[in-house]
C-alpha cells in the first residue's frame, strides 16, 4: 500500500506545524532527533534534509485518504457515511467490579485490553496514564494492574503514539493501542507505510469517541481552580448540563464549559471522525446511561476479540436502542458537514474523501 | 650546502592542533644551532579551532628576513595534510618545490557537514604532482602510532624533512633539540618518531 | 624551553616575537606586569609569569585591561617598572585610564604594549593602536624585527622613566608570533622599593590645571622627539638622495626590503625606516624628504606614518620641499584583498605597488602557473571553516540553547560574545548567535533587545558569555538589566578557563598568573547577588539542560543559566574512553537519522565512511566525551571507558 503522498519534514511543518493543526497524537515525535513534542505541539528542531519522511507519512493532519485506509483496513468503501464502516453497534459494560469503579463509564475499554493481555492476544497495550488525574502520558501496560491504573478519560491530550513506537522497539508483534481518532488514524497510516518498522504491522485497535481534547495550558487553569488539592476525576457530563466537573477528595467543582472549550486545541477544529472510524473496535458514551458503553465493531479481528470477551464472561451486552442509535448517527454527520462546509478550504486540505460521498454528507 | 641565493624558504602546512607550532620550533631551533638566520611566521589563535594553520620557515645564511614567503617562493613543503599540502602550493608553489606530504587526511566540519566534498586523496596527490618539483608520500600518523601516539606525526614529518637532505640541517642538531624540547614529554617516544620519519624519507622515492 | 630565561648575555637564540618583548622587560629589571589575554599578545605575559618567580618580580592577569593598566600605573607612580600587555582591543578598554595617566604622569618607567591583528586573522577588528598614541600624546615604537621588540622595550622603560611619561610599543601579530634570531643582553635585577609619600599626589587634573599638565605632556614629547632624531631604531638604506623612497616601520621594514631585492631595485630606491614613529623625528624625515620626488609608504594597518609624513611635508612646503608624489593606502598602491587600508601586508603586496609605481615589471608569478594552481585548488581544495574542538562544551550548549529556543518558539533573539563560543555564530555553534562586536556587548546589547516591548518587539532574548569574558565585562551590564527591568535569560559558559587565548587562569579557576591559588570568585554567587534567577547544569546532561532553558525562558526577569564543564584540552582525561560506531546499527542516511552526528552535531571526531555509507568515528581526533553517543537516535555509538 502505497503513500499517496510522500512528503517530508518541511512540508509537514509548512502544511500542519505552522499552521498550528498539529493534533500532538505523537506519531512524528521520537523517530528521530529533529522533532519533540513540548506542551501539546511537535517541534521541528530543523529540517532533516530528507523530502520524503516517516513524519509526514505517519502524520494525521498531513493528509488522511479515507478510501485508501478503507480498502486497507476493512476491504471497501464505507457503507456507512455517518459512523464510517462497522459490523454491527451494541450496548456493553464490564463485569468486573474493580475494573466497573475505576472506569469512567462502562469500563469497556480496561475489560477488552485486560482480557486481550491475558488470553496473550496481545502482549502490550500502549495506554495514557495520569499520576494526578489531570495530565497524562503514554505507557506500555503488560498486565491487568497496569492496565487498571490507566482507567478513566483523559481531556488533557496525550501524545500516546510515542508510546506505540517505542512499544514497537520493543515487542516486535502483537500490540495493543488505545486512542483517539487521530491517534488510531497515524498508528493505521504506520501500517500502510511504504516505510520500515521494526515491527509486525498489526496489532489490536481500540479507538475512543472523541469530539475534542484541550491543549496542556488546561493545566494551569485547572490548578489555580482547586490549589493544591489532590483531583481524583475530570468529567464533561452529557449535554444539556454545559459544565465541566472537576472532583477532589474534598469536593466537587464546576465550571462553564465554554471555560474550557477555549483550551480546545485547532487540531479538533478540522477533525471529520467522532467515532473512531479505523479502529477495530470503537468505544464510546451512553448519553444518559452512566455504566454503559457505545460499542462499535469494525473489524472481524475485533468481532472476534470482542466475542471472545463476551464468551469470557468478562463483557456483557445489550441491543442499543434506536433513538440512541439515530442520535450517534446524526451527531457524527453533524459535526462532518459542519467540517466540510464551514472550515476553510485550506485548513482541511489534508482530508481526502470520495467526492460523492462528500456531496450526500453536505446535502 | 649552501643556499640558492642564499635563502631557503620552507613552508609547514596542517590543520590546527596537528603540531605545526612545535614542528616549525624544533627545526627552527635546529637550524639556529647550525648557524643560520632564521624566521618563522606563523598563524595561529583562532586556527586551533579546527581551521588551516601555516609556518614559514626561512633560513638565510646572510640576514634575517621577513616572517613571511612571497608569493610562489616556497623552496620546500611539508604538508601534514594532503588537502592544506595542496592549498599552500597553490599560492606559494612553483615547478621546482619539493613536497613531502602526509597522506592522512583531516576532515574539516565542512565537509563533515556535506557542504563540501573531501576529495580522493589520490586525486589531490596527483595535483600535486602536476604543480611542484617531486613529492613524497608518507604515512606519517600510522609511524607515529608505531612509536606511541599518532599525535607525534609532526615529529615524523620533521624527521622526514632533515632526512630528506632538502634542508641544511644536520639530523644530529635535530636530535639534541628533541631530547632538550621533550625532556619531560615522553623524549624517547618523540626520538623514536623522529629517526622513524629520518628512515622512512630515504626509503621511499619521489613521485 | 624558554630561552626568554636564560642568562646568557651574547648568545644567539630563537625567540618568538612575544617572547623578545618579555624578555626586553626582564633586561630592563621590570618589577610589576600586568595584562589581560588576547591574541596576539597573551604570550608576552605567559613568558613573564613564568619568570617571575626565578627573578622575583610580580605578574598577574587582571580581570580586564582597564584594571591592568590601572595596576601597572600605580605600580610605576611608587618608582616601580611596570609593563601592561594586551591585544589592540584592550586598548579601547583602558582608553579611559590612557588618557588620564599621560596626563599624571608617573615615576617608574611605563611600557603599554599593545599588540595588533592585521586582517583580524583572531579577532574582531584590525583596529591600528598607533593612534593612540597620537591621541593620547605619548611616544610610539613600533619594532620591525624580533631583535627589535627586545631591544626596544628595554629602550622604552629608559625613556619612560627619563621622561616621565608612560610609552607604548606596538607590535602586530607577523611579529609577535614569529620567531627570529635575538641576541641576549644581560638581565638585570635590581629589587627596587615602592614608595609613596605623604606628598605624593598623582592626578591628571582638571580645568586649569589640566591644562597645566597638558602642556607638560607636550613639552615631555618635544624631548621625546630629539631623542628620536637620534635613535638607532632609525636608519635608511639603498640610494643616497634617491629620487624615489620608501618610508616604512614595524613589519614593513622586512617585506620592504626583501621585494626591493627581489626586483633589483637596491640602487635605484631608498628605504627609510622608522622605529619610532610618535612623535616622528621630524629633522630626521625632512632630511630625506628634501631629495625625495617619490615617496612609498609601508605600513600595517592605518595610513598613520602616510598622514603624519604628508603632514610634515605640508609644513615644509614653504621651506621648498617638494613637490612629492605620495603612494600608499589613499592611492591604492598599498591594498589588501579588500582594498587598501585593510588586511595585512606582504611581501607580494609592496613588489605590486612597486611594479605599479615605478612601472617596473616583475611577473608575482608565471601566469600559466597560477591558472593551473587555481584550477586544481577549485576542484580538489575544500574549505576548511572553524569549528569546536572533539569534546568541546560550547558544542553541547549550543546545541541545548538551540533546542530550548525552538521549544519556545517565539524566535528567541541570541547575542554572542568575545571567545571560542564566538564561533556559536558558524555553523559549528548551529549559527544560534545573531551577535558580535566586543567584550560583553553579548549581555549589554541584550539589554534593549529584552527591553522594547513597548516598541512591539516581544521575542525571548538569549545573551552568551563565556566565564572570563563575565569577569571582563559582563557584571555592569548585569546588574543594569536587573535594574532596567530587561527580560533576558543570560547563559555564561563556564569551562573553568581562558580558552581562545591559551588556557590562561580567570577569577573563577582558583589560581593566578604566576600559578599560586587563590580565592575562587564564583559566578553564581555574583548573580545570585544581583537578584537573578539562577541555576547551574552541565550541557552534557542535555536533556536537563534543555528542560531548564526552556523553562527559565517562560520567566519574567533577569535569569542567568551557567552551564559548567571544563575545556577537554585545558584539563585533558587522564584516560580516553573509547568510542566507535556500531556500523550495523547505524541509520546512516536514512529516515531518523539522516547523519545526525556528521551532519548536524559536527563534531571532527564524527566522520563519514564513503565506503560504507554509514559513520565512524575518527581516533585520533576523537576526545571519549562521548556526547555524540548520548545523541545517536539508534545507541549504534558505544563508548567503552578504558580501565
Amino acid at each position: 500500500m502505497s503513500s499517496v503522498v510522500a512528503k517530508g519534514p518541511r512540508d509537514l511543518q509548512k502544511n500542519v506545524l505552522a499552521k498550528g493543526l498539529c493534533s500532538a497524537c505523537g506519531a512524528c515525535t521520537n523517530l528521530c532527533p529533529y522533532i519533540d513534542m513540548v506542551k501539546g505541539r511537535a517541534v521541528l528542531i530543523e529540517p532533516c534534509g530528507l523530502s520524503e519522511g516517516k513524519c509526514h507519512d505517519f502524520c494525521p493532519r498531513a493528509y488522511i485518504d479515507v478510501p485508501s485506509l478503507d480498502k486497507l483496513i476493512f476491504g471497501s468503501y464505507r457503507k456507512d457515511l455517518a459512523l464510517g464502516s462497522n459490523i454491527s453497534v451494541t450496548k456493553a459494560r464490564a463485569k468486573d467490579s474493580e475494573i466497573k469503579s475505576s472506569a469512567q463509564y462502562g469500563g469497556v475499554v480496561s475489560a477488552l485490553i485486560t482480557y486481550a493481555l491475558e488470553t496473550g492476544e496481545i502482549n502490550a497495550a500502549v495506554l495514557a496514564k495520569s499520576q494526578d488525574s489531570i495530565s497524562a502520558e503514554p505507557i506500555i501496560a503488560r498486565n491487568r494492574k497496569e492496565v487498571l491504573e490507566c482507567a478513566g478519560s483523559k481531556y488533557i491530550v496525550c501524545p500516546t503514539v510515542t508510546g506505540v513506537l517505542e512499544a514497537m522497539k520493543q515487542e516486535k508483534s502483537k500490540i495493543g493501542v488505545v486512542g483517539t481518532p487521530c491517534q488510531i488514524t497515524a498508528v493505521r497510516k504506520m501500517q500502510a507505510s511504504n516505510f520500515e518498522i521494526e515491527a509486525d504491522k498489526k496489532g489490536l485497535l481500540i479507538g475512543l469517541f472523541c469530539t475534542w481534547a484541550v491543549s496542556p495550558d488546561a493545566y494551569n487553569y485547572i490548578r489555580e481552580l482547586v490549589g493544591p488539592a489532590k483531583v481524583t476525576k475530570l468529567d464533561v457530563p452529557p449535554p444539556p448540563a454545559n459544565i465541566f466537573v472537576i472532583q477532589t477528595e474534598a469536593k466537587k467543582i464546576e465550571v462553564p464549559l465554554d471555560e474550557v472549550r477555549k483550551f480546545i486545541m485547532p487540531a479538533c477544529n478540522v477533525c471529520f471522525d467522532m467515532t473512531n472510524e479505523f479502529a477495530d473496535i470503537s468505544v464510546g458514551t451512553v448519553e444518559g446511561e452512566e455504566d454503559w458503553n457505545t460499542v462499535i465493531v469494525r473489524t472481524k479481528e475485533g468481532e472476534r476479540i470482542l466475542q471472545g470477551a463476551i464468551d469470557a464472561g468478562v463483557i456483557e451486552t445489550k441491543p442499543l436502542e434506536k433513538a440512541r442509535f439515530d442520535h450517534l448517527c446524526e451527531a457524527s454527520l453533524t459535526r462532518k458537514k459542519r467540517v466540510l462546509t464551514e472550515t476553510e478550504a485550506e485548513k482541511m486540505a489534508y482530508l481526502t474523501i470520495r467526492e460523492e460521498d462528500k456531496s450526500k454528507i453536505v446535502s | 650546502m649552501t643556499l640558492e641565493k642564499g635563502l631557503l624558504n620552507i613552508i609547514i602546512t596542517g590543520v590546527g592542533g596537528q603540531g605545526n607550532v612545535v614542528a616549525s620550533q624544533i627545526f627552527a631551533s635546529a637550524a639556529v644551532r647550525d648557524g643560520f638566520y632564521v624566521s618563522v611566521g606563523e598563524t595561529y589563535g583562532a586556527a586551533q579551532r579546527g581551521g588551516a594553520v601555516m609556518s614559514h620557515v626561512r633560513l638565510s645564511e646572510e640576514t634575517q628576513y621577513g616572517p613571511l614567503t612571497p608569493e610562489g617562493r616556497a623552496h620546500i613543503v611539508l604538508g601534514f595534510e594532503p588537502v592544506e599540502c595542496l592549498r599552500t602550493i597553490g599560492s606559494f608553489g612553483n615547478e621546482k618545490t619539493k613536497v613531502i606530504v602526509n597522506s592522512r587526511p583531516v576532515y574539516s566540519i565542512d565537509v563533515l557537514s556535506g557542504v563540501s566534498k573531501y576529495p580522493a586523496v589520490e586525486d589531490v596527490l596527483k595535483a600535486i604532482t602536476e604543480l611542484v618539483y617531486s613529492l613524497h608520500v608518507v604515512e606519517a600518523t600510522e609511524l607515529a602510532k608505531r612509536a606511541g601516539d599518532p599525535i607525534m606525526q609532526n615529529v615524523v614529518m620533521v624527521g622526514c624533512l632533515v632526512g630528506s637532505g632538502f634542508a641544511p640541517v644536520k639530523v644530529e642538531t635535530l636530535r639534541e633539540v628533541i631530547k632538550e624540547t621533550f625532556a619531560k614529554r615522553r623524549p624517547e617516544a618523540n626520538l623514536k618518531a623522529f629517526e622513524l620519519g629520518v628512515k622512512e624519507i630515504k626509503r621511499t622515492s619521489p613521485l | 624551553m624558554s630561552y626568554v630565561e636564560i642568562d646568557e648575555p651574547g648568545e644567539r637564540v630563537l625567540l618568538m616575537g612575544n617572547e623578545a618583548i618579555a624578555r626586553g622587560a626582564l633586561e630592563a629589571g621590570v618589577d610589576f606586569c600586568s595584562g589581560y589575554p588576547g591574541n596576539p599578545a597573551s604570550e608576552i605575559l605567559e613568558a613573564l609569569a613564568r619568570a617571575a618567580k626565578k627573578f622575583d618580580f610580580y605578574v598577574e592577569w587582571s580581570v580586564n585591561e582597564i584594571v591592568a593598566l590601572e595596576t601597572a600605573g600605580a605600580a610605576a607612580f611608587t618608582g616601580l617598572r611596570a609593563l601592561t600587555a594586551m591585544k589592540n582591543l584592550g586598548a579601547d578598554v583602558c582608553a579611559d585610564f590612557l588618557m588620564t595617566v599621560n596626563l599624571s604622569g608617573t615615576r617608574g618607567g611605563f611600557v603599554l604594549v599593545t599588540g595588533d591583528d592585521p586582517s583580524a586573522h583572531s579577532t574582531t577588528s584590525e583596529l591600528d593602536t598607533r593612534n593612540y598614541a597620537r591621541f593620547a600624546e605619548i611616544p610610539l615604537l613600533e619594532p620591525a624585527t624580533t631583535q627589535e621588540a627586545k631591544d626596544m622595550t628595554k629602550w622604552a622603560f629608559d625613556l619612560s622613566q627619563e621622561l616621565g611619561v608612560i610609552c607604548m610599543v606596538r607590535t602586530v601579530t607577523r611579529l609577535s608570533h614569529s620567531r627570529g634570531v635575538v641576541t641576549l643582553g644581560p638581565i638585570k635585577r635590581d629589587k627596587r622599593s615602592a614608595e609613596f609619600s605623604s606628598q605624593d599626589v598623582w592626578t591628571s587634573g582638571s580645568s586649569t590645571i589640566e591644562c597645566m599638565f597638558h602642556s607638560i605632556l607636550h613639552e615631555k614629547l618635544k624631548r621625546a622627539q630629539e631623542k628620536f632624531e637620534e635613535s638607532k631604531f632609525n636608519w635608511y638604506v639603498g640610494k643616497e638622495d634617491a629620487d624615489f623612497i620608501i618610508i616604512t616601520s614595524g613589519t614593513g621594514w622586512p617585506y620592504s626590503l626583501e621585494a626591493v631585492k627581489l626586483m633589483e631595485l637596491e640602487n635605484e630606491v631608498g628605504i627609510l625606516k622608522l622605529g619610532t614613529t610618535w612623535p616622528l623625528p621630524e629633522k630626521l624625515v625632512a632630511s630625506h624628504l628634501k631629495h625625495a620626488k617619490e615617496v612609498l609608504f609601508v605600513e600595517e594597518t592605518d595610513p598613520f606614518l602616510e598622514q603624519n609624513v604628508k603632514i610634515l611635508a605640508a609644513e615644509l612646503a614653504a621651506e621648498g620641499v617638494g613637490p612629492i608624489k605620495f603612494y600608499g593606502k589613499k592611492s591604492n598602491h598599498i591594498r589588501g584583498e579588500y582594498g587598501a587600508g585593510t588586511g595585512e601586508l606582504n611581501v607580494d603586496i609592496v613588489i605590486r605597488a612597486l611594479t605599479e609605481t615605478k612601472k617596473a615589471t616583475y611577473p608575482l608569478r608565471e601566469k600559466e602557473y597560477s591558472e593551473k594552481a587555481q584550477k586544481l585548488l577549485g576542484s580538489y581544495v575544500p574549505a576548511r571553516s572553524m569549528g569546536f574542538c572533539a569534546g568541546c562544551p560550547h558544542r553541547a550548549s549550543f546545541w541545548a540553547i538551540k533546542k530550548a529556543a525552538k521549544w519556545d518558539g517565539r524566535e528567541a533573539i541570541v547575542t554572542g560574545d568575545i571567545g571560542c563560543y564566538s564561533l556559536g555564530l558558524l555553523p559549528t555553534g548551529f549559527s544560534v548567535a545573531k551577535t558580535l562586536h566586543c567584550m560583553g556587548a553579548g549581555i549589554g546589547t541584550a539589554n534593549a533587545f529584552g527591553n522594547l516591548k513597548d516598541f512591539g518587539l516581544d521575542k525571548p532574548v538569549i545573551a552568551i558569555a563565556g566565564d572570563s569574558t563575565f569577569y571582563h565585562a559582563c557584571m555592569p551590564a548585569l546588574v543594569n538589566a536587573r535594574w532596567n527591568g530587561s527580560n533576558i535569560l543570560f547563559v555564561v559558559l563556564d569551562n573553568n578557563t581562558t580558552a581562545m587565548t591559551g588556557h590562561q587562569p580567570h577569577p573563577g579557576t582558583g589560581v593566578n598568573a604566576m600559578g599560586d591559588s587563590s580565592p575562587r570568585i564564583l559566578i553564581e554567587d555574583i548573580c545570585k547577588a544581583v537578584g537573578a534567577e539562577v541555576r547551574v547544569c552541565d550541557p552534557f546532561d542535555l536533556d536537563e539542560a534543555v528542560q531548564n532553558l526552556y523553562e527559565m525562558l517562560q520567566n519574567e526577569g533577569v535569569k542567568v543559566m551557567i552551564f559548567r564543564h571544563e575545556c577537554p584540552l585545558a584539563f585533558p582525561e587522564e584516560k580516553k574512553a573509547r568510542v566507535y560506531v556500531d556500523q550495523d546499527r547505524c541509520l546512516g542516511d536514512e529516515c531518523g537519522c539522516v547523519r545526525f552526528c556528521t551532519r548536524v552535531f559536527g563534531c571532527p571526531g564524527n566522520i563519514w565512511d564513503y565506503e560504507k555509507g554509514k559513520a565512524k568515528i575518527d581516533e585520533v581526533i576523537c576526545n571519549g566525551c562521548g556526547l555524540c553517543a548520548k545523541l545517536c537516535p539508534v545507541e549504534a555509538i558505544i563508548v567503552e571507558e578504558v580501565a
